[in-house]
């Protein structure tokens, strides 16, 4: 039957349709091609002079050419390392600080409003005097950096524990467990969503301190390569510096942050308390 | 000509994950008459609710049709108010704003709509809380706002998809003789959905069975009680006993036994 | 004899009230007393770190030659510039990209790539387009907030309920209000976590950006401040910087929050 075929013509579709919209390759990637050819058509037809717009055929030569020459390399790996090393430390730091706050009356009590103030003060402001204590060095950055990951993440966890079922202690107790294995055992991998939050949340604002510290103090990164060549009235390494640093983000989330947070959340089938887009 | 009528209703559905083409709705024909109370009733997964999704405009049917006055359906219509199993009250506005919503929407003039909402109010027994958001009234208020927010629209038929299966078993009988109280003052044209045996019979005019999936029609019982209903009397009647017990053999008669494939599982 | 009950209660609860807020200020008393006893006892110069006092007559310096207002009135108006332009085009993209389910597959991808971009990483571009100044400024502000406000009104819509959707339509609603009576109210609590985050990288955005391009506001001070080691400013700065913060949090976004989500009893997501 004529009306038959075209049901299932339109239902055959439909499953294409779907399997190409589960395929992640393809959902992520997809919407770049149309909005690089939309960008390479505008820089074609130079709607804005060439001082301030170029296309994406320049900036892939640049970005070659940059490659080749290693000044990327070298300042790409300037830029993770610190990123790296800030990361590092702000869990060394945070993630035990955090339980402990949670965990205890009296350090919750003495330190919660301190935590709420210095998280109120942009991680950006300290700059100027760590500038002053560090000089325009390796550390000063890196102090920034874990400076932006420590309170998110304590205060994240602080609320992750405070999410932990009370049953589940009650259970775990009554089941004979001790105070310590209802720590390790119940409230540490209940809170760890939580941290998982709290790690991203203090990623998305290191990753942007890190940029402004290299913008403003750099003498190597990829922060301070668009700024010199800002100062320089060089658009295309600008160009090419967002598209790296962007890429990069994409990539750290993808490899590092989503398989971890899909580790902890989803495989436990826990329901996400603050799904927010950093 | 009946207020809903319901022709050879067939939909299928393709599961996107196999590619296999699923039958939700097998052949499905009755009607509503103008006032009249009907139960559709059948086993968990027979359809029923997506028939009652494609009366309401929500999903579109394969094939058949479905008429109501007349006109064919075509997307969601305030001719056809939905009362949802979750209330789908909107939690950001207060009682009045809930029940006056639908008159809003068709631009009644605002005197007008603040008396029709009273009258509603108060036959759903709830006058006194207009200022109050639904989150803060009980789950039995909240579905009586629920029919209040439909009826004040004066739809040609009023949906009920198991309106009461989400609050506890007392408030649900409370529920149920308020409905026969305000359906026995307002007569308004009523499409049920249930799965309770009991429940249908109790409301309903006719209850309309639906077999296991893909469903059809397998029978259609007129319930032979008087109204005004209460559940004391029922239960104490012997035709209401007769019809539950008939229904309910006819629903297990339907019921697949043990699954072959149990083990799998 | 004990009082009635009726007259102790309000009792009990100033009581109450006057303990919290001591213990709201405890931590800061003890950190102020660690403070101005280390640096007796360390000695530590000027140039590193500023005692207690000095802090104290930075700020009062400030306030006498007016410079505080003159910086704190010109940040906060580039904040809120920016804020508002970023909620009046963020609002109804992210809605309408989340009333359509080909929209907003299309965008997420994006709209990720961007927020991880927004603000800071935009500066050397923003001032090389609009020059330096005011305007690349609340560029920076506008851009830091747009896509986090964006993102996130775009899943407040995905997250509304489907019945609530079914049951507006049912109830008459035509498409075009669908989004006054629907998707911006119900979006709403995801919105109000938008702003949010996005005023915090707004606010991050500024300070940088202020550093850059501009000779007014925080930011430019701070670093000002930096250049001849004035510590005690730098200090006095970073402590209005956290204040300013925490009265844009306590009088602007919770207010908003507990007069619309809360009220309505839809669960706040908070960050």
């Amino acid at each position: 039957m004529m009306l038959d075929a075209k049901v299932r013509r339109a239902q055959r579709r439909q499953v294409w349709a779907h399997r190409l919209g589960r395929n992640r390759l393809f959902r992520t990637l997809g919407p770049f091609v149309p909005v690089v050819l939309l960008w390479w058509i505008v820089a074609e037809a130079e709607v804005f002079p060439s001082a301030f717009f170029v296309g994406p055929d320049v900036v892939l030569s640049e970005f070659g050419e940059l490659i080749r020459k290693g000044i990327l390399p070298s300042y790409l790996s300037d830029s993770l390392i610190r990123l790296r090393n800030g990361v590092l430390f702000g869990l060394l730091i945070g993630i035990p600080a955090g339980f402990v706050v949670a965990m205890s009356y009296w350090a919750r009590k003495l330190t919660w409003p301190l935590l709420m103030f210095f998280q109120a003060i942009a991680d950006i402001a300290w700059l100027p005097i760590v500038i002053v204590w560090f000089g325009h060095s390796l550390t000063a950055v890196t102090f920034v950096i874990v400076y932006t990951i420590v309170f998110p993440l304590m205060i994240s966890i602080v609320s992750g524990v405070e999410q932990v079922p009370r049953d589940l202690v009650r259970a775990a107790r009554s089941l004979g467990a001790s105070r310590f294995r209802v720590f390790t055992d119940v409230i540490a991998p209940g809170a760890l969503p939580a941290v998982a939050t709290g790690i991203r949340t203090g990623l998305g604002y290191g990753w942007r301190a890190l940029i402004a510290a290299e913008i403003i103090i750099g003498a190597s990164g990829i922060g301070f390569m668009m700024f010199d060549a800002r100062r320089a009235g060089d658009v295309t390494h600008v160009f090419v510096g967002m598209i790296v640093l962007g890429v990069l983000w994409y990539a750290l989330d993808a490899l590092i942050l989503a398989p971890f947070e899909r580790s902890t959340i989803q495989r436990w089938g826990m329901v996400r308390t603050a799904e927010v887009a950093r | 000509m009946s207020t809903l009528e319901i022709t050879n209703l067939h939909k299928e559905f393709v599961d996107v994950y196999t590619g296999e083409t699923v039958t939700a709705v097998g052949d499905v024909s009755f009607g509503i008459e103008q006032g009249e109370f009907v139960s559709i009733l059948g086993p968990s997964g027979c359809g029923k609710t997506t028939v009652l999704n494609i009366v309401a405009g929500f999903d579109t049917q394969t094939s058949g049709t479905v008429h109501v006055d007349g006109r064919a359906v075509d997307g969601p219509s305030p001719e056809r108010g939905v009362v949802f199993q979750s209330f789908a009250l909107f939690p950001w506005k207060t009682v009045l704003g809930n029940v006056i919503f639908g008159l809003r929407m068709r631009g009644v003039p605002r005197r007008e709509r603040d008396v029709i909402a009273q009258q509603y109010l108060q036959l759903v027994g709830l006058e006194g809380f207009e200022r109050k958001f639904p989150h803060e009234l009980s789950g039995g208020m909240q579905q009586r706002l629920g029919v209040a927010r439909v009826l004040a629209n004066e739809p040609a038929v009023m949906l009920m998809d198991e309106p009461f299966a989400s609050v506890d078993a007392q408030t649900r009988r409370k529920l149920q003789e308020e409905l026969t109280g305000i359906f026995e003052t307002k007569r308004p044209t009523v499409f049920f959905v249930t799965h309770d045996v009991d429940e249908a019979v109790f409301l309903a005019d006719r209850v309309v069975v639906l077999s296991a999936r893909p469903s059809r029609v397998s029978e259609i019982v007129t319930v032979p009680l008087e109204r005004p209903r209460q559940w004391r009397a029922a239960l104490d009647s012997a035709e209401f006993r007769h019809t539950v017990t008939y229904l309910t053999d006819l629903l297990a008669g339907d019921e697949p036994g043990v699954p072959a494939d149990v083990d799998r599982a | 004899m004990a009082p009635p009950p009726s007259v102790s209660r309000p009792g009990t609860r100033l009581s109450r009230r006057l303990k919290a807020t001591f213990w709201f200020f405890i931590p800061f008393v003890a950190l102020a007393v660690v403070w101005i006893i280390t640096v007796e006892m360390t000695g530590v110069a000027m140039r590193t770190f500023p005692q207690l006092n000095d802090v104290r007559d930075a700020i009062g310096d400030l306030w006498s030659t007016g410079d505080l207002f003159t910086h704190v009135g010109s940040s906060l108006r580039r904040v809120m510039i920016g804020a508002i332009l970023a909620v009046i085009t963020a609002v109804p993209f992210g809605i309408l990209l989340g009333s359509n389910r080909w929209a907003a597959a299309f965008f997420s991808p994006l709209l990720r790539f961007s927020v991880a971009l927004a603000g800071i990483a935009w500066i050397p571009l923003a001032t090389l387009w609009l020059g330096y100044g005011e305007r690349a400024v609340i560029f920076i502000v506008w851009n830091a907030m747009f896509f986090a406000i964006t993102y996130n009104a775009m899943l407040g819509v995905q997250r509304i309920p489907t019945e609530l959707w079914r049951a507006a339509r049912s109830l008459g609603t035509p498409r075009w209000r669908m989004f006054g009576e629907v998707f911006l109210p119900g979006a709403l609590p995801n919105v109000v976590t938008g702003l949010r985050v996005g005023l915090g990288y707004g606010w991050r955005g500024l300070v940088a950006a202020e550093v850059v391009a501009t000779s007014s506001g925080l930011g430019y001070s701070i670093f000002q401040a930096q250049q001849f080691y004035r510590t005690d400013v730098i200090v006095a700065m970073m402590v209005i910087i956290g204040v300013l913060w925490l009265i844009t949090d306590r009088a602007l976004l919770a207010p908003l929050e507990r007069r619309t989500v809360e009220r309505w009893g839809m669960k706040a997501v908070t960050a």
